[in-house]
C-alpha cells in the first residue's frame, strides 16, 4: 500500500435531463477510518461514486491525496472500486477476470492469487462467474477492488447479497483495512451494520449533503435522544421541567421522557426541589432513528399506506 | 500504453467465443476453398487443363471465397463479430467500469481495443487467406495454379486493408450504439440489405442517372471497390451494378467512412458517462 490519502469531494454535481441528481455536494473522507455513505433510494449515493471516479460527467472535482483519479497512474494500485454488483463478463473464469485488471495496473499475478485466497474464493477461481451466486460475485467483485493493495476503497453496497458471516467478514475486513491506514468509503441500506462499522458518515438526500462527520455526532443530534425518568411525584419534576423550557413526554403514568437535556442535569434538578427519582437514564436514538429523522423529507420515492380495499 | 494493450489483449483472449468464432471462420472459409478446389480440379481432369487465364483468376478467388469475384468477403464478415464483442461486452456486462476503474484514460482504453481487435482480426484474415490459398494450390497445382503470384500478392494487400477498415468500422459502431445486438444487426444490414435496396431505389427513379451515379459512393459498395481486384470481378460488377467507381476512390470514400466512425466513436466514448 502507498501512503495514507484523504478524498477530498468539493462542488460535486450533476444533473439528468435537467433534474438534479447530486447539488453542490462536498465532504472528506479521512484515512484510517471507514466512512458510511447513507442517503434513502434516489438519493444519489452511486452518481455521487461516479462522480468521484471520473466515470459520469458533471461538476465539481474528486482529488485522492490530491490527484483526480483519471490522473492517477496505476489507478487500481491506488484506488479501489466496487459499484456494480456483478462487474464481470460472466465466462471469463474468476482468475482470468483479476489477471486482466492485474495486468493493466502492473499488479504480479501472485498477488492475484493471494486476494482470491483473501475472498475465499481458490476453490472456485477457476469456475466461470456465471455460476456465481450474487455473494460470490460481490466477493469477486471486492477481491478487484482491493487486488492493487490500494491507500482507498470506493465501495457501493457491498453487502448485498453476502449472507449474515459474510456481512460480518466484510465488516472486519474493512474495520482491519481503515485500521491499517486506508481511506474507506462505503455506501450501504444496512443502518445496523453501518453503526456497527462506521466511524464517520455523509449523509445525503435529494442529491444534496445533510450531515457529514462522526457517527457519534450525528446520532447525538437527534431529537430522540432523551432521557427516561421514573418517580413518584413525576407530576411536580414534569411541571418543573415545562417551566425550565424543556419538552416531556408521559410515557406511562410515572415514567417521563425529557428531550434536550442531560441524564446529570434532571437528577441535580430534581435533588434541587427534593424530587424522590426510582430511575433515571439516556435513551440514545438509533442510527435508523437518526438517518429516518435527518432524510425523512428527502426521500426521492415515497411508500404511502394502502387504505381500506387496497386505496389510497 | 503497453499495460491497455495487455488488459485488451487478456480480455480478447481469456473468453472462449473468441476462439469458436475464429475456429469456425477457419473451417468454414478454408474448408470452402478447398471443396471448390476438389471439384475444379475434378472437373478440370475430365474436361481438359484449364486456359492460363482461367487459372490465374482462380487463385485470389480461392483465397478470398470469391470476394474477389462478388459477394461479402465471409471472413470479414464473421471477424467482426469479435470487433462487437470487443466493444458489446463492456456494455452488455457492465465492464466498462471495471475497465474504466483499472485505466484512467479512455484515450487509451479506446486505442488499445481498436489495435488489439484489429491484431487479432488480421491474423485471422491472414491465417485464412494463406490456409486458403495452399489448400487450393494442393488440389490445383498440376493444372498450373500457382502458390504465389503477382495477382495473389495484390489482392492479399487488398484484402487485409479491406477487412481492416470493416473490422474498425464495426467496433465503431458497437461504440457508438453500446449495444451488440444492434451493432451486429448494424454491420450486416447496412451492406448486405440496405445499401443494395437504396442503389436498387435510386435506380428505378426514371430518367435519371445522377442518383444511381451517388449510390455508387455509398462506404461498402466503395469498400467492395478495394476487395475486388480481377478483370472478372470487374466485369460482374459492371454487369451487375453499371459502371463502377475505381479501386483509388473506393479506398478514399471506404477509409473516410471509417475515419469519421471512429472519430465519433472516439468523441462519444470520452464524454459520455460510462
Amino acid at each position: 500500500m502507498s501512503r495514507m490519502a484523504v478524498i477530498q469531494a468539493r462542488g460535486l454535481g450533476k444533473s439528468y435531463g435537467g433534474k438534479p441528481a447530486v447539488t453542490d455536494l462536498s465532504f472528506d473522507v479521512h484515512p484510517g477510518s471507514v466512512t458510511g455513505f447513507l442517503g434513502p433510494n434516489g438519493a444519489g449515493k452511486s452518481t455521487t461514486m461516479r462522480l468521484m471516479l471520473g466515470l459520469d460527467n458533471g461538476a465539481g472535482t474528486t482529488t485522492f491525496d490530491g490527484k483526480p483519479f483519471i490522473a492517477l497512474d496505476h489507478p487500481m494500485r491506488h484506488v479501489g472500486a466496487l459499484l456494480e454488483a456483478k462487474p464481470f463478463h460472466p465466462t471469463r473464469k474468476a482468475r482470468n477476470h483479476l489477471r486482466m485488471l492485474a495486468a493493466a495496473n502492473r499488479i504480479p499475478v501472485s498477488r492475484v492469487d493471494e486476494v482470491l485466497e483473501q475472498l475465499g474464493l481458490t476453490p472456485v477461481s477457476k469456475k466461470k462467474p456465471k455460476t456465481f451466486s450474487l455473494g460470490m460475485g460481490q466477493r469477486l467483485g471486492l477481491a478487484a477492488a482491493l487486488l492493487g493493495d490500494p491507500h482507498t476503497l470506493i465501495l457501493d453496497e457491498p453487502a448485498n447479497g453476502l449472507d449474515p458471516q459474510g456481512i460480518q467478514w466484510m465488516r472486519e475486513l474493512l474495520k482491519g483495512l481503515a485500521a491499517s491506514g486506508r481511506s474507506v468509503l462505503v455506501s450501504s441500506h444496512l443502518l445496523s451494520e453501518m453503526a456497527l462499522m462506521a466511524d464517520h458518515l455523509v449523509v445525503i438526500g435529494r442529491g444534496k449533503l445533510i450531515a457529514s462527520g462522526p457517527i457519534e455526532d450525528f446520532i447525538k443530534g437527534a431529537s430522540k435522544n432523551s432521557v427516561i425518568v421514573r418517580s413518584p411525584q413525576v407530576t411536580d419534576l414534569a411541571e418543573l421541567l415545562h417551566r425550565k423550557g424543556l419538552t416531556v413526554t408521559v410515557l406511562e403514568p410515572g415514567t417521563i421522557s425529557v428531550a434536550g437535556i442531560e441524564a446529570a442535569a434532571v437528577g441535580d434538578l430534581a435533588f434541587e426541589s427534593s424530587i424522590r427519582i426510582h430511575e433515571l437514564s439516556n435513551q440514545q436514538a438509533t442510527l435508523e432513528e437518526a438517518f429516518l429523522e435527518a432524510t425523512g423529507f428527502a426521500e426521492e420515492f415515497q411508500a404511502h399506506q394502502l387504505g381500506e380495499g387496497g386505496q389510497q | 500504453m503497453i499495460d491497455a494493450l495487455r488488459y485488451e489483449w487478456l480480455r480478447i483472449t481469456t473468453i472462449r467465443s473468441t476462439y469458436w468464432i475464429s475456429g469456425i471462420t477457419l473451417v468454414f472459409c478454408v474448408g470452402l476453398s478447398f471443396l471448390v478446389a476438389m471439384a475444379s480440379s475434378f472437373a478440370f481432369d475430365s474436361e481438359g487443363a484449364p486456359a492460363i487465364d482461367e487459372i490465374t483468376f482462380l487463385a485470389p478467388a480461392l483465397a478470398t471465397q470469391f470476394a474477389s469475384l462478388q459477394g461479402p468477403y465471409i471472413v470479414a464478415y464473421i471477424a467482426t463479430i469479435i470487433a462487437v464483442f470487443a466493444w458489446g461486452h463492456e456494455y452488455r456486462h457492465g465492464m466498462i467500469r471495471a475497465t474504466l476503474t483499472a485505466q484512467g484514460s479512455r484515450v487509451t482504453v479506446w486505442v488499445a481495443k481498436y489495435l488489439v481487435v484489429a491484431g487479432w482480426c488480421l491474423a485471422l484474415v491472414v491465417t485464412a487467406y494463406l490456409l486458403s490459398s495452399l489448400v487450393s494450390w494442393l488440389w490445383l497445382q498440376d493444372d498450373g495454379l500457382a502458390l504465389v503470384s503477382d495477382e495473389w500478392f495484390e489482392q492479399f494487400g487488398r484484402t487485409v486493408y479491406y477487412s481492416l477498415i470493416f473490422v474498425w468500422i464495426a467496433a465503431a459502431a458497437t461504440s457508438i450504439l453500446r449495444n451488440q445486438t444492434a451493432a451486429l444487426v448494424a454491420v450486416y444490414l447496412w451492406p448486405l440489405a440496405i445499401e443494395p435496396l437504396i442503389r436498387l431505389m435510386l435506380f428505378a427513379i426514371p430518367n435519371t442517372e445522377q442518383p444511381e451515379k451517388l449510390a455508387r459512393y455509398l462506404p461498402f459498395n466503395a469498400g467492395d471497390r478495394v476487395i475486388r481486384n480481377s478483370e472478372a470481378g470487374r466485369a460482374l460488377d459492371a454487369f451487375l451494378g453499371g459502371e463502377q467507381i475505381s479501386t483509388e476512390v473506393g479506398f478514399v470514400v471506404f477509409t473516410g467512412f471509417a475515419a469519421l466512425a471512429m472519430a465519433v466513436s472516439l468523441v462519444l466514448f470520452t464524454r459520455r458517462d460510462a
